[in-house]
C-alpha cells in the first residue's frame, strides 16, 4: 500500500455512524432485547395453542415474517432444510411407534396408528415453531447488534467479547486447518484410506492450529490491554441503535400479552 | 522530571533458562525519540515490557533493581491507569486485531470506546488517523481479511488515536515496503514535534540515524550503550554489538580507512550528500578523491 | 447477565488469559468436528476443545466452551440445545479431572473416557428421552427406530445405541487432550490458572505479586 493513489475518505460511510444503524427494514430495526421477547413469546404461544393448527399458525407466521423483513432468501432454504430433517424425522419416528387403537395399516413390525400420526404431527410442529423462533432470531439480528444491546443493558464487554471473538476463532482456526491439512497431505500423511489411518490423520491436522492459536493468546492479551479493554471507565460505543419507539414497546406488550393468554386458554379452555 | 527511571534492572522469565535482562540502568526524558536496536533476543521488547510494566504485572518471572515511571514505582502502579497512560504498539502485526469489529474504522475507535471517549469526538480523532495515515481506502473493509502490512498501520492507527502521551513503538515497519516505512516514520516525527515522549524498537538502521534523537543499543540483555543518535551511530560500540552502521555511514569509514577521511562522519543522506558536495568543491581537480 | 458484575471479576480471578482461551476452545470443537466429518470419521470428536480448556483453565471455562460451542450450533440447529447439559459437564468434569493430575498419565487418561462416554450417552439419553420422548430429530434416532422395529423396547433403544457411540468418541476424544497437553509450552502453562499442574516443579514464585489487583468497580451499571 504506497502512498501514491490518494483516495478520497468515504464521508457517507463516516457519518453513517452518527445516525442510530439501521437496516432499512421495520422488523430488522426492532431492538434485538424486543424481538427477543417476540420470539421468546412467539414460541410459548406455540407450545400453549392446540395442535396441529396451533403450532402450524406460528411455522407459517415465521416465513411470513421473513419475507417482510426481506429475509425469506436466507431464512427459507435454512427452515426449509429444518423441516425436511428434523421435523420429518420426528414426525415419522412418532407416526411409526407410538401405539394406538385405530391402526391405519401394519408394515412387518411396525404399525402406523391414527393417534400416533397426530402426536407426532403436533409434537414435531411445536418443535419446528420453537426451532423457527431461534432460527428467525439470528436471521433477523446481527449478532452484533445483540452484543451492543446487552452492553447498553449492562452486560460487561468482557462477556460480549468472548462471544464475538468465538465466531472470528472459528473462522481463523479453520482457515488454518485447511492450509495445515494441505500442508499435511503433500507431506505425505494419508487423509484417505482405511479408518485406522483417516483416525491417525487427526491429530496432526488439529494439534498444531490449536497449538498456534493458543500461543497467540498472550499477545492478544497484551494488544488488547493496550486497548484500553480492561480500563474501568464506562465504555462508550460508536455504533448506536434505534431508540426503542411506543409503537414498538405496544407491539412487545401486545405478543407478550397472546402467549399469556395463550397459557391461560391452554391451563383452562382446551387441555 | 525524568520520564522512567531504571536502576540495576534484571529480569529472568518464570522458567527461562538465562536471564533476558541484566543490570540496565537508563534514564528516559520526556520529549524525545528513543530508538532501540540491537539483534535478534537481545532483549529489546523485553526491556519495553519492563518500561511498560508489562512486566511483572503479566509476564510472570524475577524482576530485580529499581523502575520508576513518572516519579512513581513501577509496582506502585495501577496496570489498567498503565495502559491507558502508555501507549504500545507490538510486534507482530496479526495478533494486534481485535477480531471483534468488521470494519477497520471500528477497529481504530475500539480503544476509543473503551476509555468511554464520547461519539462525536471518537469520530473526529479516527478521521484524523486514518487520514494522517493513508488509510481511507480501507476504512470500510473488514480488519481481519487484510494483508499483513496493512494489519500493521491498522495497529498503529488504533494506538495513535487514543493519543497517549508516551508510545512504545516495536519494530512497527516489519511488514511495509520502503515507502510505507518512510511515511510510518514520518507520522513518529510529528507525534513527538506535538510533544510526545517515544520508544522506538526498529532495525532499519537508516531510518534510525534519520528520525531518533537518542539511541540505545542492546546486547545481550544489557544496554552496551546509550547516547545521542549522533554519537552512537559513529562509534565502536555499535558494530560490537552486531548492529550495522548507516549506509553513509560506512561508505565513510570506507573512505577512512582509504586514507581520504571525510571533514566529519555523516548518518544521514543529507549530511553525507553536503559532505561529499564539499569535498569535491575544495578539490576541484582531484577526481581520484572520491 | 444479572451478574455480570460478577463475571468480570470471575474471569479476572482466571487470570488474564482465560478469556482469550474460551474462543479457541470453542473453535477448536467446531473444527474438530469438522475435520472428524472430512476424513469421514464415525465420531463426532467436537468436544475437544471443551475439555481442554477445562484441563488448562479451570472447570468453569471449559463448561463455558461447551455451554457457546452447543449454543452457537443451536442457531442452525436449535434441538441440539438441550444437548447443551452434556458439555456443561463435561467442561466440569475436565477441570476436576485435570486439578487431580488425571491427563498427566496416559492411562489414567484412557480411564477417563469413561465417565465422558457414560456422562454422554446416559444423560445425553435422558435428555432425548425427556424432551424429544426418546426419539429425537438427529440421524442416532433412526438407529433408534431401527432397533424398536426390530422389538426393542424405547428407552433400551436410546441407551443400546448411544452407549457404543460415546465410547468410539470419547476415546479418541482424551486420547487427543493428552497428546496436546503434552506438547503446550512452559511459558503457557505458567499463566493458566491449572497450568500449575503440568509444570513438574513447584507453583512459580515471583518475587513481585503477578497477580492483578481485582477492579471492584468495572462496570458502574447494574442490569435493572
Ligand atoms: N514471554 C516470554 N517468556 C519467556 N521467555 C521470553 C519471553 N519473551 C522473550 N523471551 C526470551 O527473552 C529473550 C529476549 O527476548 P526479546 O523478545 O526481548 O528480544 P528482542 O530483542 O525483542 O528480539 P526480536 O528482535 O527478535 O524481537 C529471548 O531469549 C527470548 O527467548
Ligand atoms: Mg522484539
Amino acid at each position: 500500500m504506497g502512498s501514491s493513489t490518494v483516495h478520497e475518505l468515504d464521508q457517507d460511510f463516516i457519518n453513517s455512524f452518527r445516525s442510530p444503524a439501521t437496516a432499512g427494514n421495520r422488523i430488522r430495526d426492532l431492538n434485538p432485547i424486543s424481538f427477543a421477547i417476540i420470539m421468546l413469546s412467539c414460541s410459548v404461544t406455540a407450545i400453549a395453542l392446540p395442535g396441529p393448527a396451533g403450532p402450524a399458525a406460528i411455522c407459517l407466521l415465521f416465513a411470513v415474517l421473513s419475507v417482510a423483513a426481506g429475509l425469506a432468501k436466507t431464512f427459507l432454504p435454512l427452515y426449509g432444510k429444518l423441516f425436511a430433517v428434523v421435523g420429518l424425522i420426528l414426525f415419522v419416528l412418532r407416526a411409526a411407534f407410538l401405539p394406538g387403537n385405530h391402526i391405519l395399516w401394519t408394515v412387518g413390525p411396525i404399525s402406523i396408528s391414527a393417534e400416533g400420526i397426530i402426536q407426532g404431527l403436533n409434537f414435531s410442529l411445536v418443535v419446528m415453531a420453537v426451532c423457527g423462533a431461534v432460527t428467525f432470531f439470528f436471521a433477523v439480528t446481527p449478532m452484533k447488534n445483540l452484543m451492543l444491546a446487552l452492553e447498553q443493558r449492562g452486560v460487561t464487554p468482557r462477556a460480549t467479547y468472548i462471544i464475538l471473538a468465538s465466531f472470528q476463532a472459528i473462522t481463523d482456526l479453520g482457515k488454518n486447518t485447511k492450509v495445515v491439512m494441505d500442508a499435511q497431505k503433500s507431506r505425505g500423511i494419508e487423509t484417505e484410506g482405511g479408518m485406522v489411518r483417516r483416525t491417525t490423520a487427526f491429530l496432526p491436522i488439529l494439534a498444531p492450529v490449536f497449538l498456534a492459536a493458543m500461543s497467540q493468546t498472550e499477545e492478544r492479551a497484551l494488544a488488547l490491554d493496550a486497548r484500553a479493554f480492561n480500563s474501568r471507565n464506562r465504555h462508550s460505543h460508536l455504533v448506536s441503535l434505534r431508540p426503542v419507539s411506543s409503537a414498538e414497546i405496544i407491539v412487545v406488550c401486545a405478543v407478550a400479552l397472546g402467549a399469556v393468554l395463550s397459557i391461560v386458554g391452554a391451563v383452562f379452555i382446551w387441555n | 522530571m525524568e520520564l522512567v527511571s531504571l536502576r540495576n534492572v534484571g529480569f529472568t522469565y518464570a522458567y527461562g533458562d538465562k536471564p533476558a535482562l541484566t543490570d540496565i540502568s537508563l534514564t528516559i526524558e520526556p520529549g524525545l525519540l528513543y530508538g532501540v536496536v540491537g539483534l535478534n533476543a537481545s532483549g529489546k521488547s523485553t526491556l519495553c515490557s519492563v518500561i511498560r510494566g508489562i512486566i511483572p504485572h503479566f509476564h510472570h518471572g524475577e524482576l530485580t533493581g529499581e523502575v520508576r515511571i513518572m516519579g512513581k514505582d513501577l509496582l506502585d502502579w495501577d496496570p489498567a491507569e498503565l495502559s491507558k497512560s502508555i501507549g504500545y504498539v507490538f510486534q507482530n502485526p496479526f495478533t494486534q486485531i481485535s477480531g471483534v469489529k468488521e470494519t477497520v474504522f471500528e477497529e481504530i475507535a475500539l480503544g476509543l470506546e473503551n476509555l468511554g471517549i464520547e461519539r462525536e469526538e471518537m469520530i473526529e480523532r479516527v478521521t484524523v488517523v486514518v487520514r494522517e495515515l493513508g488509510l481511507e481506502a480501507l476504512i470500510r473493509k473488514n480488519p481481519n481479511e487484510l494483508s499483513g502490512g496493512q494489519r500493521q498501520k491498522v495497529a498503529f492507527a488504533s494506538i495513535i488515536a487514543m493519543d497517549a502521551d508516551f508510545i512504545i513503538i516495536d519494530e512497527p515497519t516489519s511488514q511495509l515496503d520502503p515507502d510505507a516505512s518512510e511515511a510510518v516514520f514520518g507520522i513518529i516525527r510529528q507525534l513527538k514535534e506535538r510533544g510526545k515522549s517515544i520508544i522506538l524498537v526498529e532495525h532499519k538502521i537508516d531510518l534510525m540515524a534519520e528520525y531518533a534523537d537518542r539511541i540505545i543499543v542492546m546486547k545481550g540483555g544489557q544496554v552496551v550503550m546509550e547516547g545521542p543518535a549522533r554519537d552512537v551511530l559513529v562509534s565502536d560500540g555499535l558494530g560490537d554489538a552486531g548492529v550495522p552502521y548507516p549506509e553513509v555511514t560506512e561508505l565513510a569509514f570506507a573512505l577512512a580507512r582509504a586514507g581520504k577521511p571525510l571533514s566529519s562522519v555523516p548518518i544521514t543522506r543529507a549530511e553525507a550528500a553536503q559532505l561529499v558536495s564539499d569535498r569535491i568543491k575544495e578539490a576541484p581537480h582531484a577526481h581520484s578523491a572520491l | 447477565m444479572k451478574h455480570k458484575k460478577g463475571f468480570s471479576a470471575l474471569m479476572r480471578s482466571y487470570g488474564r488469559l482465560t478469556i482469550f482461551m474460551i474462543p479457541i476452545g470453542i473453535a477448536t470443537n467446531f473444527i474438530g468436528g469438522q475435520i472428524a466429518i472430512l476424513l469421514k470419521l464415525p465420531m463426532y470428536l467436537d468436544s475437544i476443545g471443551t475439555i481442554l480448556v477445562g484441563a488448562l483453565c479451570g472447570g468453569l471455562p471449559g463448561a463455558l466452551v461447551g455451554t457457546i460451542s452447543n449454543l452457537i450450533n443451536s442457531i442452525t440447529s436449535p434441538t441440539l440445545a438441550p444437548y447443551a447439559t452434556l458439555s456443561i459437564l463435561f467442561g466440569f468434569l475436565a477441570g476436576w479431572l485435570s486439578k487431580h493430575g488425571v491427563f498427566k498419565s496416559l492411562w489414567k487418561t484412557l480411564l477417563a473416557s469413561i465417565p465422558f462416554a457414560l456422562i454422554g450417552s446416559i444423560l445425553g439419553g435422558l435428555i432425548t428421552i425427556w424432551v424429544f420422548g426418546g426419539l429425537g430429530g438427529s440421524g442416532g434416532a433412526l438407529i433408534v427406530g431401527a432397533l424398536v422395529a426390530a422389538g426393542m423396547d424405547l428407552n433400551a433403544a436410546v441407551f443400546t445405541a448411544a452407549i457404543p457411540m460415546d465410547f468410539l468418541d470419547k476415546i479418541p476424544t482424551v486420547l487427543v487432550v493428552f497428546l496436546i497437553l503434552k506438547r503446550i509450552p512452559t511459558r503457557l502453562f505458567v499463566k493458566l490458572p491449572l497450568g500449575y499442574v503440568y509444570l513438574n516443579k513447584a507453583k512459580t514464585t515471583s518475587t513481585t505479586s503477578a497477580v492483578n489487583p481485582v477492579d471492584d468497580e468495572d462496570d458502574e451499571l447494574a442490569l435493572g
